[in-house]
């Protein structure tokens, strides 16, 4: 057998024979019981947590992903000059996706907008909650896909090339990276809105190339949550676990057989894991332990508010837990409002505005915030012109990726702040522009990793979450 | 396999060819190290293309030095300043985010700094682009396949050397390394039938084989193996993975049905049970329209099967007729057809020369477009065709013909309906216009008959005024119902007939546009919007000695067809070249070893993992080709081996040597596919459906959102439709392939989804209960030998409601001589057939009551299944006004007489307040006579509540009506211990061992008490028996044992 020294070696003589990345990889695999770096040549297929490339400032992220297109001029981005010139003609170029409803008549908000907080940040007065916690929101303004659809900026956001599907989400990307803390839990959960699937469905979480534990376990928008959580009836408890001894005896038997067998070994683990996530995960999503104060906090008392403020305090209660990465989603696309925006919005906001909130403010009171990332926002915003439909109040707005809002809270984003600008009529992003695939090496950097060495072979191919496409870690919005 | 293995691997065999480099020279030269780092980071602007970025070429060392625009890259005296160090340091070179590692700067230091030097002259001439090079053929996968001499190793009986097979990979053990002895014959069995048909064999095939006397029993096994038709069911999905085999087109969000996609999938599973030469499958698949010709009245069945082959290359996914036709998505799917085929036959990735010559591996872009340009007529993006548009229909003339018929009765039969209609329409206005008086009437009329379009404003305006005039054949119905349904009936007879017609098959096919040849352009960066130069077909340059690779033709003068394809797939499959053969003889020695000599099966360039045992490899590639590309001969010549055939259990020492097994001194465990751990879950529950081919078993989302198979569905996994945006929980958690393109190897995952969908899903428990269900039925006594000592089996429980007969005893205030009454009636519980009975008298029990003798009392017992409180409600009730009526108690054989109550002609309410009972204690209600029996009918009905308990929920009632009962066989144990040896020996093809049969015996003598404490453990409608044996069937199919194979 070859030693360690002449194996360096051999690795290094040899590099361009295997490829640079193997020897990185099997540099790696000599550095003893550490925890596994993640610039590995080869996938691995577990999720033991790993080494990241420097301190991370994350350990959690929560996504409430808003479909549709929020629409920022009447929302996070106050355009006084889009007011003042409210209903003559914009002069600038559009693109539409509803040509046949397409108009140029500016549109200016018929909502108001405040200074809120010590960082005096303005909002519109759709989002009261929001406003309370602005000083520990940083607002990026300056949001860029450069493509209208809602599909192809979707897939930009979660995958990292527009309208490519195929692609690992980014959950996939920071288990796969970081691997998981929860030994009872998957590490990637996902909570669906009870009216359904949102635009895209489960691509929205899926795992790509990845295996498949890579991909988004989605909690049920009903009881039960998790599924194959409970077996039958007549199986709990004490039947169950005597059934469970046999098994296991079983399987001993058969290790014992077959000696030093590490994937029978991890099976006997994985039953073990499975029973008790039975027990893990109810208790994770018994919200009635939560005192009724946070159920207030979060909107529970009141319809409106109930069902997403569930979920945002299970989010919570997941990530407290150990989960990595939780998304929540809407049915549909209800940001998309092309028509009648001034009821839509008044309605979406009123769902979601409240536990947003709640959920900023109970991670901070509970201290998780400064480890834990909360990002708000969909994959596009609106155009500032008015989408036709005779009357004021059935106005709408069409589609735009050329500028738009989002914000993040927490995991060492800078509190209180706004970022980037789009022009006077809140058109296009005109300054500091972020593009999704900046927010995912922003992301990833927060974690600890860099985002161009989070690699994962795939096909023979080096694959990084970004496609090697162009994008920085914005530094200007890290604490 | 894990990674340890894989480095393992590549530590293993690359020692070779470091020895090797370092005995030829430590410093480093031009060809060995530097090149792979220009190639990787300058040639694409200062090689490949014509134009050279800065005049500064970079392909040759003396270009090098004489330089560019800049002056010379290479300064021999002050290597340092060099300009190829400099602008690379600067890391101004290369542009954009890729920089040149550390440790490769050094590598081009070293070597400016010992003089630049090249291992041989370089060539006075070179041609455009990149050049391929020595050392680049020199590369193991792109050498021609050379049989290597098999070597005289070790003592052949000793070692147990059966085949070449086995001297080569002895050849490469290291001292202390050696085959380990033959695995058992039960053991054998097992592993042939999961690896050829991925089913375990039947108790009557262990028994065949393991009892045959024949000496060659094994080479007559594998033979039956390779004869049945399972063999291409579960071959063919080996194949399908490469081939990216799904349901559905993909690529947009509706993920849109496939429907015929399952004729191709049906010629996989014939072409690998006939067993077709591989060759000739290859060539059927990537040619066969060009084979088939054109069609010249039907299409024959051998053109269908050629035409059904081509479905290979229809498999990528392919939204265009699913709402994205756009040029970027037809380029996707030539791109992912060409993914398809390279790495399913090729083994090397070409998809990154679409844009720029390959970073590590000789295959330039205008390689790749050659290659595309092979398919190009079929797939041609400017005047593309949609699947739907390419399907093929199998309808005959006589089809044809016969539908046409068809179709002219079903117009004959609307003709008749339409006339019935008009006679209809014409008696319903003649009805309505009765209500009218002339001359309004006949205006009416004149306006209704006139066409719409010739009406006059009044008359329109009239029969707007007058709309129940306004008949049309929608509401025919309400003015004539009765004709109505009439109608109807012709509607159904329509219906009916053109139900007739024959069913229009189609075939999902890849053919040419006639007499269309599209020239290939060579995309700049791989954009299609920038199109270069044209393109000719050919194979990749590296694939055969410079000038040795054949011509394809740019079009066939003998053919309909460009004849590119075919050209193609016959230089393929002519045993010439270097790849096709390695390729496919490395993905069945994966299959049948779990792990693979080349570890990356889609990968043998430079970004792949070398062979662990290079001549093995050309061996078997080699021997394949000779053999004229007989697959069912590859197996035998595999699975005859010593190293197939031998045990699976480690070794201390030899683990220490090798503990990942990368030298084959061990057979790997292998962990089933997915589609087998269903289907051997089928087979045990004996409920598998044999049946072969067909369109795909609809699946369906549960109300959870999670996929499942649609209904009871018992076919092999195979046949489950493949949706690629609704894969089938419990495959995909097993790592079944989601098909994004294709699939070039499972990964092995072992996750707590998957334990908890064995655990807790539906289908494990479905599969236990009929798994035990057929123990129960299938169960044969067993020999005292089987079942020397066991563990005590709990005593069974006697029902809880007892019909007898009996006395109380005033004395002791206890029930004396309670016996069970003998005789069912089928409605009574009595003394014998005859009432009264000559010894018992009159002695009746009944569901509502009874009847006392002169002698006994009618006693109904009941005995408490657990310790509790209970409360007893009773109602006492005697109708005759004669004798001298009835006396009830209520005994406790603990505690005494707990109530009485006398009812003549009336009726009594017999309730006990709430009291203590121990599990086991009889509750008797015992009906006397007092002392007349006659005219002693009576009626007791009783309803005993539970209330605190242990393990009886809270509220539970028992039920003297609702609960009576005539004979009932009590809980028996006595056939579990031959009903739990069957399952065993169903789910595992083998018996327990004494141990196993104990642990068994004891786990589940351990259940049957818990559940005789707490009946909760019993699902409704099941027994005590069936339960255990229930759970214990669930056990089995979830353990590790089942799943895995040794």
């Amino acid at each position: 057998m070859m030693g360690l020294f002449s194996r360096r070696q051999f690795l290094a003589e040899n590099a361009m024979g295997i490829g640079s990345i193997a020897l990185t990889w099997l540099l790696q695999q000599d550095q003893g019981k550490q925890p596994k770096a993640i610039a590995l040549a080869k996938p691995h297929n577990d999720l033991l947590p790993r080494r990241t490339h420097f301190e991370p400032k994350a350990k959690a992220m929560i996504s409430l992903f808003q479909h549709g297109g929020p629409s920022h001029m009447d929302l996070t981005d106050p355009k006084p000059e889009l007011t003042k010139y409210s209903g003559t003609d914009y002069k600038e170029d559009i693109h539409f996706s509803f040509v046949n409803e397409a108009s140029k008549k500016l549109f200016g908000s018929p909502f108001r907008f405040k200074a809120h907080g010590q960082c005096g940040t303005e909002l519109s007065e759709l989002l009261p909650h929001t406003a309370e916690i602005v000083d520990d929101i940083c607002l990026i303004r300056s949001m860029h896909t450069g493509a209208n659809g809602h599909e192809v900026s979707i897939r930009y956001f979660h995958g990292g090339i527009p309208g490519v599907l195929g692609r690992p989400t980014l959950g996939s990307w920071l288990v796969y990276a970081l691997g998981t803390e929860s030994q009872n839990l998957p590490a990637y959960m996902v909570l669906t809105d009870p009216g359904g699937l949102p635009v895209d469905g489960v691509t929205n979480w899926a795992n790509g190339f990845m295996p498949a534990m890579f991909q988004g376990t989605v909690l049920r928008p009903k009881e039960p949550r998790i599924l194959n959580l409970e077996p039958p009836p007549h199986i709990r408890g004490k039947f169950q676990e005597q059934n469970l001894a046999f098994l296991q005896d079983l399987n001993r038997r058969h290790l014992e057989s077959h000696p030093g067998e590490s994937e029978l070994e991890a099976r006997i683990a994985s039953y073990e894991l499975a029973a008790r996530m039975q027990t893990a995960a109810a208790e994770a999503l018994d919200i009635e332990k939560e005192t009724t104060a946070t159920h207030r906090m979060y909107g529970l008392d009141h319809p409106e508010t109930k069902e997403y403020g569930t979920r945002c305090l299970i989010a919570r209660r997941l990530v407290e837990r150990g989960v990595r990465f939780v998304q929540l989603f809407h049915s549909g696309q209800p940001w998309d409002n092309h028509s009648g925006i001034v009821s839509g919005l008044k309605s979406i906001c009123k769902k979601t505005d409240k536990p947003a909130a709640a959920l900023v403010q109970d991670l901070k009171q509970r201290g998780m915030l400064d480890s834990t990332i909360v990002h708000w926002g969909g994959e596009i915003g609106r155009l500032p012109v008015t989408q036709e439909h005779g009357s004021p109040e059935k106005a709408g707005r069409d589609h735009n990726g050329q500028g738009f809002s989002i914000w993040m809270a927490g995991g060492g984003f800078k509190p209180g702040m706004t970022f980037g600008k789009t022009d006077e009529f809140g058109h296009r992003a005109v300054e500091n522009i972020v593009t999704p695939n900046d927010f995912q090496a922003t992301i990833l950097n927060q974690f600890g990793l860099k985002h161009d060495e989070t690699l994962y072979i795939h096909s023979g191919q080096e694959q990084i979450i970004t496609n090697k496409r162009p994008a920085r870690v914005v530094q200007e919005i890290i604490a | 396999m894990s990674l340890r293995k894989l480095v393992f691997l590549v530590a293993h065999t690359a020692i070779l060819f470091w020895f090797a480099s370092c005995a030829k020279s430590q410093e480093p030269t031009f060809e060995l190290h530097i090149r792979p780092i220009l190639r990787q980071y300058c040639f694409d602007c200062h090689g490949a293309t014509d134009k050279k970025e800065g005049n500064l070429d970079l392909r040759l060392v003396r270009y090098m030095k004489l330089g560019g625009d800049s002056g010379t890259a290479i300064n021999s005296e002050k290597p340092i300043d060099s300009l190829l160090i400099q602008r690379v340091i600067s890391g101004e070179m290369p542009p954009g985010e890729a920089h040149v590692p550390a440790e490769k700067v050094e590598t081009l230091k070293k070597w400016i700094e010992a003089g630049a030097k090249t291992d041989r002259p370089e060539p006075e001439q070179i041609g455009p682009g990149v050049p391929i090079t020595a050392e680049d053929r020199d590369y193991w996968a792109f050498r021609p396949i050379a049989r290597p001499i098999v070597p005289e190793v070790g003592n052949k009986a000793e070692d147990r050397i059966r085949t070449p097979i086995d001297a080569l990979l002895k050849q490469a053990m290291p001292l202390g390394v050696s085959f380990s002895a033959d695995a058992d014959r039960e053991t054998l069995i097992r592993r042939a039938f999961l690896d050829l048909i991925g089913l375990p064999p039947s108790l009557q095939d262990m028994e065949r084989w393991s009892k045959s006397s024949y000496e060659n029993w094994f080479g007559q096994m594998i033979d039956t193996l390779l004869d049945s038709p399972q063999y291409g069911e579960r071959w063919s999905r080996h194949w399908l993975d490469v081939a990216g085999y799904a349901d559905s087109e993909g690529q947009t969000t509706a993920d849109a049905v496939r429907p015929w996609a399952w004729k191709y999938r049906d010629y996989v599973i014939r072409s690998l049970n006939s067993n077709k030469l591989i060759d000739r499958f290859i060539v059927e698949q990537l040619a066969g329209d060009e084979l088939a010709g054109t069609r010249n009245g039907d299409w024959t069945a051998e053109q269908i099967e050629l035409l059904t082959a081509t479905g290979f290359l229809t498999m990528a996914a392919d939204g265009t007729g699913a709402g994205d036709n756009s040029p970027e998505a037809r380029n996707k799917v030539i791109a992912d057809t060409l993914k398809i085929v390279s790495s399913s036959l090729l083994g090397v990735s070409v998809g990154c020369a679409q844009c720029h010559d390959h970073r590590y591996d000789p295959i330039s872009q205008v390689d790749y477009f050659a290659l595309r340009a092979v398919f190009e007529p079929a797939f041609d993006w400017q005047q593309w065709r949609v699947p739907d548009a390419r399907r093929i229909s199998l309808y005959t003339n006589a089809n044809r013909e016969q539908a046409a018929a068809i179709e002219q009765e079903a117009q004959k039969i609307a003709e008749e309906r339409a006339a019935k209609q008009k006679l209809y329409m014409a008696e319903a206005l003649d009805k309505e216009l009765l209500k009218y008086d002339e001359p309004l009437k006949t205006e009416l009329r004149t306006a209704y008959e006139k066409p719409e379009k010739e009406r006059s404003e009044e008359q329109v305006m009239l029969l707007k005024k007058n709309p129940s005039v306004n008949i049309t054949p929608g509401v025919l119905y309400q003015y004539l119902p009765k004709a109505a349904e009439e109608l109807k009936t012709f509607d159904a007879k329509i219906a009916e007939t053109r139900a007739r017609k024959p069913v229009e098959e189609f075939i999902r096919a890849m053919t040419e546009l006639p007499d269309r040849v599209p020239d290939t352009l060579l995309f700049h960066r791989g954009d299609h919007q920038q199109p270069k130069q044209k393109v000719l077909p050919a194979d990749l340059t590296i694939a055969a000695d410079e000038g040795a690779l054949p011509l394809i033709p740019e079009r066939a003068s003998n053919l309909k067809t460009s004849g590119r394809r075919l050209a193609y797939a016959r230089w393929l499959t002519s045993g010439k070249h270097p790849l096709v053969a390695r390729v496919l003889v490395n993905r069945v020695w994966l299959h049948h070893f779990g792990q693979a000599i080349v570890p990356t099966p889609s990968e043998f360039g430079k970004l792949g993992m070398p062979p662990s045992n290079p001549a093995l490899l050309d061996w078997l590639a080699d021997e394949f080709t000779r053999s004229g590309w007989d697959l069912k001969q590859l197996h035998r010549t595999i699975m005859k081996s010593t190293a197939w055939r031998q045990s699976a259990v480690r070794d201390e020492a030899k683990s220490a040597i090798d503990a990942e097994n990368a030298y084959y001194w061990r057979k790997s465990i292998q962990r089933l596919d997915a589609e087998v751990i269903r289907d051997r879950m089928l087979v045990a529950s004996g409920t598998l459906e044999p049946n072969l081919f067909g369109p795909p078993i609809a699946i369906k989302a549960d109300d959870a959102g999670q996929i499942i198979v649609d209904g009871q569905q018992k076919r092999r996994s195979l046949y489950l439709q493949a949706r690629r945006s609704q894969p089938v929980a419990m495959l995909q958690s097993f790592d079944a392939p989601v098909m994004d393109v294709n699939c070039e190897r499972r990964p092995v995952s072992t996750v707590a989804t998957q334990s908890l969908i064995l655990m807790n899903g539906e289908f494990a428990w479905q599969q236990a209960e009929l798994l035990a269900a057929r123990a129960m039925r299938e169960a044969v006594p067993l020999s005292p030998e089987q079942f020397p000592s066991q563990p005590q089996m709990p005593t069974p429980l006697t029902p809880e409601w007892r019909y007898g007969y009996g006395e109380f005893d005033e004395q002791s205030q206890r029930v004396t001589g309670f016996t069970d009454l003998p005789h069912w009636t089928g409605t009574e519980w009595q003394g014998g057939d005859q009432r009264p009975d000559p010894t018992l008298g009159w002695v009746i029990a009944n569901q509502n009551g009874g009847h006392t003798g002169a002698r006994f009392a009618s006693i109904r017992r009941w005995t408490s299944p657990s310790n509790s409180r209970i409360r007893i409600d009773g109602s006492l009730q005697h109708g005759s006004p004669n004798g001298d009526g009835v006396r009830g108690r209520v005994v406790s054989d603990r505690r005494g007489l707990l109530g009485q109550w006398k009812v003549l002609n009336n009726k009594a309410e017999a309730k006990i307040d709430e009291f203590v009972v121990e599990a086991g204690e009889s509750i008797d209600f015992v009906a006397d006579c007092i002392a007349n029996e006659s005219s002693d009918s009576f009626t007791w009905t009783t309803k005993i509540a539970f209330s605190v308990t242990e393990g009886i929920p809270q509220a539970r009632v028992r039920d003297s009506v609702a609960e009576f009962h005539g004979p009932i066989a009590a809980d028996s144990f006595a056939e579990l211990p031959s009903q739990l040896h069957i399952a065993w020996r169903i789910a595992y093809c083998r018996p327990p061992t004494q141990a196993e049969f104990q642990l068994a015996m004891a786990h589940v003598a351990e259940q049957l008490r818990a559940i005789q404490k707490d009946p909760r453990g019993i699902a409704t409608g099941s027994n005590i028996t069936k339960q255990v044996l229930v759970n214990y069937c669930h056990a089995l199919l979830n353990s590790s044992e089942f799943v895995y194979v040794d």
